[in-house]
């Protein structure tokens, strides 16, 4: 009898971990994630006043640096990978590597149907004191603009714009936290202008023991369409403590981000 | 780890201190060993340096020259003794601190006896007598630790250098002086016609015949052999250890102090985006990005020593490092060429100075209105708030100052 329990135990055994096996032919693969910036279609040109946006401004764009976070793909049954462990990831494009993230940690086998990020950083994570190392630490957004939950910028679009048509003119076109002003210099609350994106995916793997690699494109024109036509001759060179302009960014965000991968 | 190029705490000093601890116990065996085997053994102990809050957790010491307290010690004597130029009449004595003052922030300050105006020169020459000026002014050198986008103005100092050096030396594992770290600016400025003027056997020569340093060399490399890969690295380990960060402001954020109400105006005015001194002078609480801007202060530009003369491209042409602002209540004259003598005079600059060319830097966004337009009670408090940056631990640490019996040698 007790012999009959031990390989009744035993086929048990063996039916588990057989079951375990199924699970692990399915494997773990790699990610790559490559970043392009680009304007009406082609490759970003820097420091060429080349460009005119949707409200008629010729500008220029001299160097774009932003953070992706919460970068997470989505399967088939709407489970959720976060990719590593919340990892932020730092793009700038004068620094070649920071446009090219492989994600550290192993990415179950199988297709995705969607990616989905934040652009810039949840107010939770973005506190003060996050960074202390170059070249994320240059992106902080002080305190007094910020509070306790607006410590870096989501990003820095830095060019210039032909003012009125005639004069080139530096332009910051920096998003982050917002502030809402009962009178001038007078702070009372925050506006986090950080927004998600989600990308859908068509017959996407990541295949077991091999590298994928995706790319993920800033359109930079987009920022100044939709939903509203954003105007430089408007909104000037500096719009840190203007959330009327950033919280325009911030919508104009939604169709800012596209993604392409082998196989699309 | 894959894409963790940037915030990588794998790089930060604990695993520094943990590779000193592995590989200095091999270095020093290899060290006692294999250059002459009647030496005693020597022991060398790890500097451990203090983590710093809000300041780079990442520090640019390179592999090949852990730092080590009988290294510091040894480098720190070098520093001062100005015998360095490989001289010893005392009109021809130089030595890293002649220019780099530890009193005025490890620079040469406005008010310098000999250096008028603040602008140094190197040792007499035949082509100079009366010395030849350097091509820019002094940088400090504190927290120099924290700094990997490269040393000078223009970061021509930077591991990516592949410019060649002077061949026939071991230097920092290479064949040749190069000018790749912070060890460089060692032998640079012991040839520089601007510095010391003098020969890389001279001074290692020179050095090597004083018996003080023999057991110092040992000490600190485990031989009484004189280099100048020994001589760079040991000053370079002293340098290294000059961190500044006992300032005021700093004391602010880690609420050891409270600020009076005209520096919190400055604090605030320093953080906004209507002064916007903050994109190129914070990030961390170095006071600067370590980058390089063009700040609107030229519309012709001459200098062959700029950021182009390094990277080449057109846009960084009149551009120089922000330096940091610890210590600027001192350690004026200020900007590359030391064109002003106060603190007032930079911030009427930023006020209402600023100057349009084709390559200005984007982040001076007010230089179409000559400046961000500063009122005589903002420029006061913005001015209050720079004079909390003064580290004035720094400026009066014996550890950094001149070792007591280094006798008549001293540089002042």
């Amino acid at each position: 009898m007790v012999q009959w329990r031990i390989i009744t135990m035993v086929l048990i055994f063996g039916l588990l971990t057989g079951c375990d096996s199924s699970e692990e032919s399915a494997g773990y693969g790699n990610l790559v994630i490559n970043f392009s910036h680009r304007v009406d279609g082609s490759a970003a040109a820097y420091d060429m006043m080349i460009y005119e946006n949707a409200a008629g401004n010729n500008y220029e764009i001299s160097e774009i640096q932003w953070f992706i976070s919460d970068v997470t793909l989505i399967d088939k049954e709407d489970g959720a990978v976060v990719l590593d462990n919340d990892w932020i990831h730092y793009i700038d494009t004068q620094i070649e590597p920071s446009l090219r993230w492989a994600v550290a940690e192993d990415i179950k086998a199988g297709e995705y149907k969607a990616i989905r990020f934040t652009f810039g950083i949840k107010g939770e994570k973005n506190i003060p004191g996050l960074f202390s190392d170059l070249p994320e630490s240059n992106m902080i957004w002080p305190y007094p603009m910020g509070g306790d939950e607006g410590g870096y910028h989501y990003m820095k679009l830095n060019g210039f714009w032909m003012k009125d048509e005639i004069e080139r003119t530096p332009f910051n076109f920096h998003i982050g936290v917002g502030q809402i002003y009962a009178q001038e210099n007078n702070i009372t609350g925050f506006v986090q202008n950080w927004f998600e994106t989600t990308l859908p995916l068509s017959g996407f793997t990541i295949d077991s023991e091999a590298s994928k690699e995706l790319r993920l494109v800033m359109n930079v024109e987009n920022w100044f369409v939709t939903p509203h036509v954003y105007d430089h001759d408007v909104y000037g060179g500096k719009i840190m403590n203007n959330q009327e302009a950033m919280g325009k960014i911030s919508e104009n965000g939604a169709d800012v981000f596209s993604v392409e991968y082998q196989g699309e | 780890m894959k894409g963790k190029l940037y915030t990588d705490k794998s790089k930060n000093w604990r695993i520094v201190l943990v590779r000193l601890l592995v590989v200095m116990p091999v270095m020093i065996c290899f060290t006692s060993c294999t250059q002459d085997e009647s030496v005693e053994p020597v022991t060398q102990t790890p500097y451990i340096f203090e983590e710093v809050m809000h300041f780079p957790t990442r520090l640019n010491i390179p592999d090949q020259n852990p730092m080590t307290y009988e290294g510091i010690a040894l480098g720190r004597y070098l520093f001062y003794d100005g015998r360095l130029s490989g001289r010893d009449h005392p009109d021809s004595l130089m030595s890293c601190a002649t220019c780099h003052i530890q009193s005025q922030g490890f620079e040469v300050s406005i008010d310098h006896p000999k250096f008028t105006n603040g602008h140094p020169f190197g040792l007499p020459t035949p082509e100079y007598p009366e010395g030849k000026k350097t091509p820019h002014m002094t940088m400090p050198l504190y927290n120099l630790v924290y700094n990997s986008s490269g040393y000078l103005w223009n970061g021509f100092i930077h591991e990516t250098n592949d410019k060649a050096g002077i061949p026939g030396y071991d230097f920092m594992g290479h064949n040749e002086l190069n000018y790749k770290y912070l060890e460089s600016l060692v032998w640079m400025s012991i040839v520089a016609e601007h510095e010391f003027a003098g020969s890389i056997d001279q001074t290692v020569e020179m050095i090597a015949s004083i018996d003080k340093y023999k057991p110092m060399f040992k000490a600190a490399f485990g031989s009484e052999e004189v280099t100048i890969d020994r001589i760079s690295k040991a000053i370079a380990q002293f340098v290294r250890t000059l961190v500044a960060s006992n300032f005021k402001f700093y004391k602010y954020v880690r609420h050891e102090v409270e600020l009076s109400p005209s520096e919190l105006r400055g604090y605030e005015l320093f953080f906004s985006e209507e002064a916007d001194c903050f994109h190129c002078h914070a990030g961390s609480l170095l006071m600067t990005t370590n980058d390089f801007y063009n700040n609107a202060k030229d519309t012709v530009f001459e200098d062959s020593r700029d950021r182009f003369a390094v990277t080449n491209n057109l846009m960084h042409t009149g551009a120089y490092r922000a330096p940091s602002l610890i210590n600027c209540e001192i350690n004026g004259p200020y900007m590359h060429d030391g064109r002003f003598e106060t603190l007032d005079e930079v911030i009427d600059f930023y006020s209402e100075g600023l100057v349009y060319s084709d390559y200005v830097d984007p982040l001076m966004k007010n230089v179409r209105e000559h400046g961000v337009q500063l009122t005589e009670e903002e420029k006061a408090d913005l001015k209050a708030f720079l004079l909390t940056l003064t580290d004035h631990e720094l400026l009066t640490n014996p550890d950094f100052g001149p070792p007591s019996d280094i006798g008549e040698y001293r540089v002042r």
